[in-house]
Formats: C-alpha cells, sequence, structure tokens
C-alpha cells in the first residue's frame, strides 16, 4: 500500500513537471544567480555580468588553453555542467550551449530552470548577436554594445596582405576549419583562402597529414599547444613534417583560447593572421611543390 | 597439450624456400604500402629526390611518413610474430600470443604513463623503456605462472585477467593525464595504429627490437628440446634459467618498443605461428623466422587496408587484426577442448 503511494506521489510529480515545462519560462529580466554550463557560455558571462552575478562556471574556464578568461575565472564556484551541481547553486538564469550537457539541459527545462541556449555562430554577424543577447539576458545591454564595439575595433585594426594567400589551419588530431563556420570567416577576413574548401576533408573535418603537405598553403595555421601536457592529438602537429614546414616560417602558431569561441578575441586571430600573410608575402619568395624549397643541409 | 611429436623426426625442409619467399613478400608489402596513401605524389620520384638528398617536400612526405609507417609495420608485425612463436613453443601453448597473455595490454599501461605524464618529452627514450618495463612485468608474471604449473587454459585466463586489469589502469592513467585529448586516445593504445608515425620512432624501437629478436631466436635450439619436456630439456644441457631470462627479455624487448610506438595489435601473434607451421612442421624453431615474416606481412596488409577501406577516420588496426584473429582464437579453443 505504501509503495502505492509512493508511486502515485512519483506520477503526479512527473506530472506536474510536464505542465511545467509546457508553459514558456519568461527569463529574469537581472538575473542575480547566472550558472554557466558551456566554455563559450563562461567567456561571455565572464565578460559581461558583474561578479556577484556570477554564481557558477564550467571547470573548463580556468584552463588557460581553452579558456581566454581564465584569469577572471580563478575564484569563480566551478561545474562540470551536472543537472544536480547546477541545482545546488540555485540558479535563476543558466546559460547552455546548444550542443553540449544536452541531457542536464533537459532536465533543468523539465524542472522550470530559465535556460538559455546559446549556438555555435558562423560569421562575424553571429557572433555580434550572441553577444548582444547575452549581455541583455544578463541585464547589461550596454557592455554587449561596447563588447561589439571591442570586436569590431580590432577586425578594423587587422591590415591584410597585399596578395590573397592560401591558408590551411590544421588543429590537435588534425582537424581543420570547415568552410562556413566561424574559424572560416576568419581566415576570409585576415585576407586569406581557406584550402580546406578544396582538399578531401571526411566527414568530421579531419585532414591527413600527407594531404596537408601537398595542399600547397601558403601559410599552415597551427592551433598547437606547449609539449608539458603531451596527448597523441597534439603530438601530430610536433610531426618532423610539420615541424620542417614550421622552420621555413611556412606556419602561424595561434593559440586554441583565442578562437575557440565566439568573441572580441577572434579579432586578435584575424589580426595575426594578417601579420603572417604580410610577414610571409614580404619576407620569403612563395616556392611551389615539387621544387627545391630549402637549401640541402640545413635540417638536424 | 604438448606439440604431436611425430614432425620432429621428419626432418625435411618443406620450409626451405619459405623463409626467402616470405621475405620477398613483406618487401613487396612494404613496396605497396609506401605507394599507398591518402594525397598522389610521384613515389619513385619522391624516392630519388630523398636518395639524391633534395630536400623537396615530395621527398620529405616519402621518408618521414611514407617510409616509416611501412617500416614500423614490418617491424612491429615480425615482433609479434616471432614473440607469438617463441611464446607458443615455450609455454607448449598453442594459444600463446603476446595480446591474449596481456603483454601487449601492459606495455600499453607502461608506454601510456611515461608518454603522458611528459617523461617522454624530456627523454624520448623514455617512450619504448616504458613499453618495455610494462611488458617486462607481464611477460615475468605469465612466466612464473607456467613454472608453477598452470595448465594452457590456466594462463590463458590469467592473461585476460591481466589485460583487463592493464586495459582498466590504462584508461585509469589517461584519465588522469592533463591533456584534455588524453582520455580519447585509448583506442590507440589498446586498438593499435601506424598513422603519422615518424622516422623518430622507427629509430626509437629498431635498435630494442633487434636485441630482442636476436635473444628470441638465439633459444630455438632450447625450444625444440622443451617441447620433449623440460627435464629432457634440462639433461640435453640446455640452461632452463638462461633460456627462460632470454625469452621474458625478448618478448619485452620487442613488445614493448613495438606496442610504445603503434599502440598493442592483437592476434598477429597468435594467428600467424599457426598459419605457419603446417608448411614447416611443429618443430619449435623451425616457425621463428616465418612467423616473423608472415607477423610483418599480416600487419602490412592491415595496414594497407585500414587505408583503402572508405572507413574515415581511419580504422584501428587491432580491429582489423581482430576480424581476422578473433574467429581463429575461437575456433582454436573448440578444437584444443575436443582434444580435451
Amino acid at each position: 500500500m505504501r509503495s502505492l503511494t509512493l508511486l502515485a506521489t512519483l506520477l503526479a510529480a512527473c506530472l506536474a513537471a510536464r505542465s511545467v515545462a509546457a508553459g514558456e519560462l519568461a527569463l529574469p529580466v537581472h538575473p542575480a544567480r547566472v550558472v554557466s554550463m558551456n566554455l563559450c557560455a563562461d567567456e561571455l558571462v565572464l565578460r559581461l555580468a558583474d561578479r556577484d552575478q556570477i554564481t557558477g562556471v564550467t571547470w573548463l574556464a580556468r584552463d588557460p588553453r581553452g579558456s581566454s578568461v581564465f584569469a577572471e575565472a580563478v575564484d569563480v564556484p566551478r561545474t562540470r555542467g551536472l543537472s544536480e551541481e547546477v541545482l545546488a547553486l540555485h540558479p535563476d538564469l543558466v546559460i547552455a550551449g546548444a550542443f553540449t550537457t544536452r541531457s542536464a539541459v533537459g532536465m533543468l527545462t523539465r524542472i522550470g530552470m530559465p535556460v538559455l541556449e546559446l549556438g555555435v555562430p558562423g560569421d562575424f554577424d553571429g557572433v555580434r548577436a550572441q553577444i548582444r543577447k547575452v549581455a541583455q539576458a544578463l541585464g547589461h545591454p550596454d557592455r554587449g554594445e561596447a563588447l561589439v564595439a571591442d570586436l569590431d575595433r580590432g577586425l578594423a585594426e587587422a591590415t591584410v596582405a597585399p596578395r590573397l594567400l592560401r591558408a590551411l589551419v590544421m588543429r590537435p588530431n588534425g582537424f581543420t576549419v570547415a568552410p562556413g563556420s566561424l574559424g572560416d570567416a576568419v581566415i576570409r577576413a585576415a585576407g586569406l583562402v581557406n584550402v580546406a574548401a578544396e582538399i578531401g576533408r571526411d566527414r568530421l573535418g579531419q585532414v591527413p597529414l600527407e594531404a596537408a603537405a601537398f595542399a600547397e598553403a601558403d601559410l599552415i595555421v597551427l592551433d598547437d599547444a606547449s609539449t608539458e601536457t603531451p596527448s597523441l592529438a597534439d603530438a601530430l602537429l610536433h610531426h618532423p613534417v610539420l615541424e620542417r614546414l614550421r622552420q621555413e616560417g611556412r606556419t602561424v602558431s595561434i593559440p586554441n583560447r583565442l578562437w575557440n569561441c565566439p568573441g572580441p578575441q577572434v579579432a586578435e586571430v584575424v589580426k595575426r593572421l594578417a601579420e603572417a600573410a604580410r610577414a610571409r608575402t614580404a619576407g620569403y619568395p612563395l616556392p611551389k611543390t615539387g621544387e627545391h624549397f630549402l637549401p640541402a643541409g640545413t635540417l638536424q | 597439450m604438448n606439440a604431436p611429436l611425430s614432425p620432429l623426426v621428419q626432418r625435411s625442409h618443406p620450409g626451405r624456400w619459405l623463409v626467402p619467399s616470405l621475405a620477398l613478400l613483406v618487401a613487396i608489402l612494404v613496396i605497396v604500402s609506401i605507394s599507398s596513401g591518402y594525397a598522389a605524389f610521384d613515389v619513385p620520384a619522391a624516392a630519388a629526390d630523398w636518395l639524391a638528398g633534395r630536400n623537396t617536400l615530395q621527398a620529405l612526405v616519402f621518408w618521414e611518413l611514407r617510409l616509416p609507417r611501412a617500416l614500423l609495420g614490418a617491424l612491429v608485425g615480425f615482433s609479434l610474430g616471432l614473440t607469438g612463436a617463441v611464446m607458443q613453443g615455450y609455454l607448449r601453448n598453442p594459444l600463446a600470443d603476446p595480446g591474449i597473455l596481456g603483454i601487449s595490454s601492459a606495455a600499453a599501461l607502461g608506454a601510456v604513463i611515461v608518454f603522458y605524464s611528459g617523461m617522454a618529452g624530456a627523454l624520448s627514450l623514455a617512450l619504448p623503456l616504458g613499453g618495455i618495463a610494462g611488458a617486462a612485468g607481464a611477460a615475468l608474471a605469465i612466466n612464473l605462472l607456467a613454472m608453477r604449473g598452470t595448465g594452457t587454459l590456466g594462463l590463458i585466463l590469467a592473461g585476460v585477467g591481466l589485460s583487463s586489469l592493464a586495459g582498466a589502469l590504462t584508461a585509469l592513467a589517461l584519465n588522469f593525464a592533463p591533456n584534455p585529448y588524453a582520455a580519447l586516445e585509448i583506442v590507440f593504445w589498446l586498438m593499435g595504429s601506424l598513422t603519422d608515425r615518424s622516422m623518430d620512432h622507427v629509430w626509437l624501437c629498431l635498435p630494442l627490437m633487434v636485441i630482442g629478436w636476436l635473444m628470441m631466436l638465439s633459444t630455438s635450439r632450447a625450444l625444440d628440446a622443451l617441447s620433449l619436456g623440460e627435464d629432457t630439456a634440462a639433461s640435453l644441457g640446455f640452461d632452463l634459467v638462461s633460456v627462460r631470462l632470454r625469452i621474458v627479455t625478448g618478448a619485452a624487448l620487442t613488445v614493448g618498443s613495438g606496442v610504445a610506438v603503434s599502440g598493442a595489435i592483437g592476434f598477429v601473434g597468435l594467428v600467424v605461428p599457426h598459419l605457419v607451421r603446417p608448411l614447416v612442421g611443429a618443430r619449435p624453431s623451425a616457425s621463428l623466422l616465418p612467423s616473423g615474416f608472415a607477423g610483418a606481412a599480416l600487419v602490412l596488409i592491415a595496414d594497407i587496408a585500414v587505408r583503402l577501406l572508405p572507413a574515415r577516420p581511419e580504422l584501428k588496426l587491432g580491429v582489423v587484426t581482430a576480424l581476422v584473429g578473433a574467429p581463429f582464437l575461437i575456433g582454436l579453443l573448440f578444437h584444443h577442448r575436443g582434444r580435451g
């Protein structure tokens, strides 16, 4: 009998939860306890919100490898994006990514938590819109405008090279930047052509190393990290083939944190790429595949 | 459980041309492996560029991508085939194989601890040494069990236990590794791959492997004597302590350094001696070199197959070898049970 009562109570609770989810919840105008469940949301929250509004960010926000706001995140409570952790923080606004921690976000939505989901912008307009959206949700639209102005100022400062150079991005595990993504927009803004569009990428966007070597890219953009904490994924970017291109000045390293997420920091990537392209057109003759591109014996 | 003795007295040489023809097959497969890849380029011209010392891009790809991949396939395959043949002879156990006995997974554990802690960055030789330390631990444990008289299936079960333990500890070590990519790389260590290796890896494992091969090959006559039983072998004047030591050290050196650069590729050492034995007879010494070359051929074929198959990202080598090897193992187990 007791178990029957328990079952009935549970059923009632489930029905109640469903009925809450059915009605659209309005986001609070000026949230006081914001919890972010995605690194890119962390970055915008840490840039836009008052410190006392921020109740939790992800553990990734403190990682200097991937986070552009690792210093600001030091004294903020962190979660691993689990629904229990988030609930324990009693948030009045949860900001999540549209593709991460899906089951936790689903749970939070079901129990009636106000959740703002952020997509993955594919161009600079998308970045501006996302900054404004988060700033609005945090109750600081003015700061959003200021951040967008920062981004635009950064983009305006980049001086593109006089010639259109070909660039290929190589990330850990040989992943590249697909056409139509923000990374592709960044490359084009720097006055470069994204070679990934023409060489055979598999459906995951991975480029075999030898295909990268023969892609006739003027500039290979390496998203490489320090070798202190090694992995096979990162070791690929230190393969002798890429090391040799690096010695010839045909590569440029861009830290992962600068273009991991949409934000004003991507303007810095545009600036660095444009600068590398200018150095490449000014300082080095551009060799073609098959020609000698280095005097014999200059390498170990 | 002993191998049938009759072929011992046959003394015929059906395998006179076997080793040269297998060596030729491996040479051809090395060339095929060098010619297959993801970018079309003129391989003979690249090889000519490299031989002439011209620093062209195609010479670089030939020397740092295609050649090391093919050489490592041959080296690792030879090591696994040879070690399998030696293990099967020494343990008088048709199911013995560095993968099944847990030596490969233990080697992967050793290599993982050394690589992800950053020790291999400071001293590159640390990577094969870590693999060798892991392999040596497992080989010693198996040897102790064998000395205590553990039967065929008992040893295999102990190996299964050791494999699972080493695999779990590898996963644990990878989860504790500070690099965010580490946890995803367990597939490489447990299934093996030769993708994007470089000549550095060849130089790292080649000398250690050759020493291990020589140690194991030096026990071939003792293995023949051991097929008559340990007491007989001892009475024939073989120093069994020295034989054990050479086999354990040799297996650890070859498998440990191989796994450290290619991950653990399973089933090669199991399948190959059984394929070779009908051609050379049951005498253990006769199967050593042919097993080595056949192992090299098998790994090279698997590695060519993963590049030709349309599956992307590329399949791990262990997937292909297990597709061949696992049904083989199950068949052997049934056969073995049938014989009691």
